[in-house]
């Protein structure tokens, strides 16, 4: 019987998995949330009388914190609950629970909050209609300012015999993990308990001790599966209400959100307007001025991290002798930003993409020659002065464009094909742990992670540890164990988990297998072998049970225990470079090259994709059949942000589509067939040299629908989704 | 209406429920009343196929479909799916294929693809299966491996 390509198949298709949504408790109640009825407004008052009045009712608003929190209240940052000030619809007002779900609807229904309406600010282009002025730093709409610089930017734009000026826009997009947030907690004593469906125990343990003014120690995060993550699970939403709730009712609470709410509160990427120049002299790139605004809701100042994150990919992966790099963090009345696979960068390969090509055609280079020519390799410098290390960008690029010459020489008039690159990191996160336990009959690794659905936990680090002891994948066995148990680890997130987690596999393997050779007397490591139902260890011609080489503590304890930890480093960036605000370096330069084949509808502008193919600069391939799948699940996904998916905030700051009907995200029948190509050989820091590879495949995804369209139709598209309206209104069609 | 009792076969075993209230989606019935979580809650509104179950052996929206309205059916939901010929077919594919990865829409998938190729059979076009599932939603796979799961479902020998 051949193997199943998942070992959570089995438990899934059972329908036996837990997730976050399913969790009960005896004696449970069923927690809501009020919502704010208005994105800006003073808070008058919050009457919690009549929900109170319902039977069964605990009901718990921002007066009620200080008694219920041990440290009087939460962090005064960051209140749970708005106590003067509501900044955003739908921001939690106060929260309920009732022995029904109905009850609870009701009860939520029935507080009286009562507001004094402020001005709206809903349109980052109304906070700022022209670049922000020199006094920007102290206008509260600011949340972040970044500003790099590089090389003698006026000269080369003075000396340039072609200066390209484009402004793009983007659309605000959610996550869409099917299975809504969703969590149950219980507080007994000093043990704030909440099982919940997240991409980062360690994240929300800490997060929520922050936000509730208690010992990190005294709460602990125990993971369910989780129905997809995509970046919307790896922060606390929930739990800290959940808590309070449980804490105030003195028993069990679920607290989900439905799927309306779940589009209303999610923190995701919202909208962005850039503004490129590009200089070029004797057909080279000579200079580049960026200038982003980038909508970050309510994010407070010091917690946006994408604008400084994501500035860097306005220019890169191109050599750019000279630059100037500016970008504002602008606050709005929407939910705060919060990561969306590979935050905010699709949106900026679509950007840079479409505007190299475009600067082509403008100069008279073909746009693959004019790309290929200027892209980074190894020992080229980033805008932030790192260098770059092993890349596969340029083969991936050359795979591409040999594929779109293919693809080329076969489409049909009408259609169109195009190339879009990108790049990503592999995050380190503040780094990972591992135990593994080396027992008579199996290897359990322990760690604290679930899996989300990328086969990141249960298939890439039980792979690692397969390579790295020489056990079969069936003696291995991953074990979650909850925050009060599990060794540290940052979380799923920033395709880091198979590699960060997988290196500290390694290095506790190559611990375990020295230590059984000291018992053994042997110099060096030993080897590991299947002996019957027993595992042996192999050092020349001396072969033991490892049973035999246990402690009699060992035994007891279930086997031979060693740690494994993993921070990476990440580069450094040059100082000089910085002029203000905070830059993040990259840890691995993974490329991606993209070919689409698409077809334009002249009466309607709809695009259609009829063929894909994705080249991806991997380092190390750690298992086929889930890398792969991460690039086809990428590129969907990607096919979503290119064409139809678009939150829509009205001036008023309140969400238009937020349910599946209304918010498109590609269904089965849109997805054309997907060739998928990997390039080894540019290492990584990840087990083996692989690098991440979560994020990387929905980086190109636009900017190559973007090209396609463009070679298609004729239309040049800068914005974000590329909707049939706006196809049709760039063929002047509308 | 609510006062009586609704009889269902529920994978097999015959259920009679007292104090249904008129308004309650057969998807909470499967998930609160009877514990029968594998059954996914996602949008609640008919647009995402999570909740898919097999009522009389066709394929059906858990959410939109009220429980008093099935009084009298039989329900199969994805913890019996490898009892059934055909949804047995259909879970080893997807078991085969690797055909999920977070497996949150994969209950509704497997129920809807049963239906399918129970009302169709063999003689199913795979375009035809395709159009079919356009009412399930993944986030995951892309469909690539589902769209391959289907296949191969459709191909195998009952």
């Amino acid at each position: 019987m051949s193997r199943s390509l998942r070992p959570d198949a089995a438990l899934k298709l059972a329908g036996a998995a837990e997730y976050g949504v399913d969790l009960e408790a005896p004696g449970m109640l069923w927690g809501a949330l009020v919502l704010a009825p208005a994105a800006h407004a003073r808070l008058r008052s919050v009457d919690l009388a009549s929900a109170r009045a319902l039977p069964g009712v605990v009901a718990v608003g921002p007066d009620d914190l200080g008694a219920l929190l041990p440290g009087g209240g939460g962090d005064p940052d960051r209140p749970i609950f708005p106590r003067t000030e509501i900044t955003y619809r739908a921001q939690p007002i106060a929260a309920v629970a009732a022995p029904t779900r109905e009850l609870a609807e009701r009860a939520a229904r029935a507080v009286r909050v009562a507001a004094d309406p402020l001005p709206i600010v809903a349109d980052l282009e109304a906070v700022f209609p022209d670049w922000p002025g020199p006094d920007a730093e102290a206008n509260p709409h600011v949340a972040a300012h970044v500003h790099a610089r590089h090389g003698e930017v006026e000269a080369a734009f003075r000396d340039a015999e072609k200066v390209v000026r484009e402004t793009y826009r983007t659309a605000s997009i959610h996550q869409v993990a099917l299975e809504p947030h969703a969590c149950l907690a219980e507080v007994t004593g000093d043990r704030w308990v909440v099982r919940t469906s997240t991409q980062s125990p360690f994240g929300v343990r800490e997060d929520t001790a922050q936000l509730l003014g208690v010992p990190e120690a005294s709460v602990v995060v125990d993971g369910t599966w989780v129905g997809g993550g995509f970046g919307g699970k790896g922060a606390s939403l929930l739990e800290p209400y959940a808590l309070v709730l449980a804490r105030a009712a003195g028993r069990p609470v679920r607290l989900a959100l439905g799927y309306r709410e779940e589009f209303l509160l999610g923190r995701t990427t919202l909208p962005a307007v850039v503004r490129l120049e590009t200089a070029v002299a004797r057909g080279r790139i000579v200079g580049r001025r960026v200038r982003l605004l980038l909508d970050v809701g309510t994010s407070l100042p010091g917690r946006d991290f994408a604008t400084g994150y994501s500035i860097g990919f306005l220019v890169g992966p191109y050599r750019t002798p000279a630059f100037d790099l500016e970008g504002y963090a602008v606050r709005t009345n929407k939910p705060p930003f919060g990561p969306h696979r590979a935050p905010f960068a699709p949106q900026c390969a679509f950007i840079a993409e479409s505007h190299l090509v475009h600067v082509a055609l403008e100069v008279g280079i073909d746009p693959e020659e004019f790309r290929a020519q200027h892209m980074w390799t190894e020992g080229d410098t980033t805008p932030l002065g790192q260098p770059v290390g092993p890349f596969g960008l340029s083969a991936a690029f050359e795979a591409a464009r040999s594929t779109a010459r293919r693809w080329r020489a076969a489409a049909a008039p009408g259609q169109g094909v195009g190339i879009g690159a990108g790049f990503w990191s592999t995050n380190s996160g503040a780094g990972g742990e591992v135990r593994l336990v080396l027992a008579p009959e199996d290897l359990l690794v322990v760690q604290g992670e679930r899996e989300i659905g990328s086969g990141s936990v249960l298939v890439g680090v039980a792979a690692v540890a397969e390579r790295a002891t020489g056990l079969p994948r069936e003696r291995i066995r991953i074990e979650y164990a909850d925050s009060s148990r599990a060794p540290f680890d940052s979380g799923v997130y920033g395709s880091r988990t198979t590699a960060a987690l997988g290196r500290a596999v390694e290095e506790a393997a190559a611990v375990l297998l020295r230590t059984l050779g000291e018992r053994m007397g042997a110099p060096g490591p030993v080897r590991l072998e299947v002996d019957g139902p027993s595992i042996a260890a192999v050092h020349g011609r001396d072969r033991r049970r490892v049973a035999t080489l246990l402690s009699p503590d060992e035994r007891r304890a279930g086997g031979l225990s060693v740690p494994g930890r993993h921070y990476g480093r990440s580069g450094a960036i040059d100082a000089r470079r910085v002029l203000a605000g905070t830059f993040y370096p990259y840890t691995d330069f993974t490329g991606a090259a993209h070919v689409a084949l698409v077809s334009v509808d002249r009466e309607t502008g709809a695009v259609r994709v009829e063929r894909y193919a994705a080249f991806q600069d991997v380092g190390r391939v750690v298992d086929e059949p889930s890398a792969r799948a991460q690039v086809e699940g990428g590129v969907a996904m990607g096919l979503g942000t290119a064409l139809t998916e678009e939150a829509i905030w009205s001036d008023e700051g309140t969400l238009e589509n937020p349910g599946l009907l209304d918010y498109r995200i590609p269904t089965l029948g849109e997805i054309p067939p997907i060739e998928v190509a990997f390039i080894e050989g540019y290492a990584g820091a990840g087990p083996a040299g692989a690098k991440g590879l979560g994020e990387p495949p929905i980086i190109p995804v636009p900017a190559t629908i973007a090209a396609a369209v463009r070679a298609a139709s004729g239309a040049h598209l800068t914005e974000l989704p590329l909707s049939a309206e706006r196809v049709a209104r760039a063929l002047k069609l509308l | 209406m609510s006062d009586a009792p609704v009889r269902l076969q529920v994978n097999g075993l015959a259920r009679a429920l007292d104090g249904v209230p008129a308004t309650e989606r057969l998807l909470d019935t499967l998930r609160w009343r009877l514990g029968l979580k594998g059954t996914k809650e996602g949008c609640r509104t008919g647009g995402c196929g999570a909740c898919t179950v097999l009522v009389d052996g066709e394929s059906t929206l858990s959410c939109l479909t009220l429980t008093h309205e099935v009084d009298g059916g039989s329900v199969t939901t994805i913890e019996a799916i490898a009892r059934d010929p055909v949804g047995r077919i259909v879970r080893d594919a997807f078991e085969r294929e690797g055909a999920l990865q977070c497996g949150y829409c994969t209950p509704g998938f497997v129920m809807a693809l049963t239906g399918l190729l129970k009302e169709r059979g063999r003689s199913a076009s795979v375009e035809e299966l395709v159009d079919g599932l356009q009412g399930n939603l993944c986030r995951c796979t892309g469909y690539v491996s589902i769209v391959r799961a289907a296949r191969a479902a459709r191909e195998a020998e009952p």
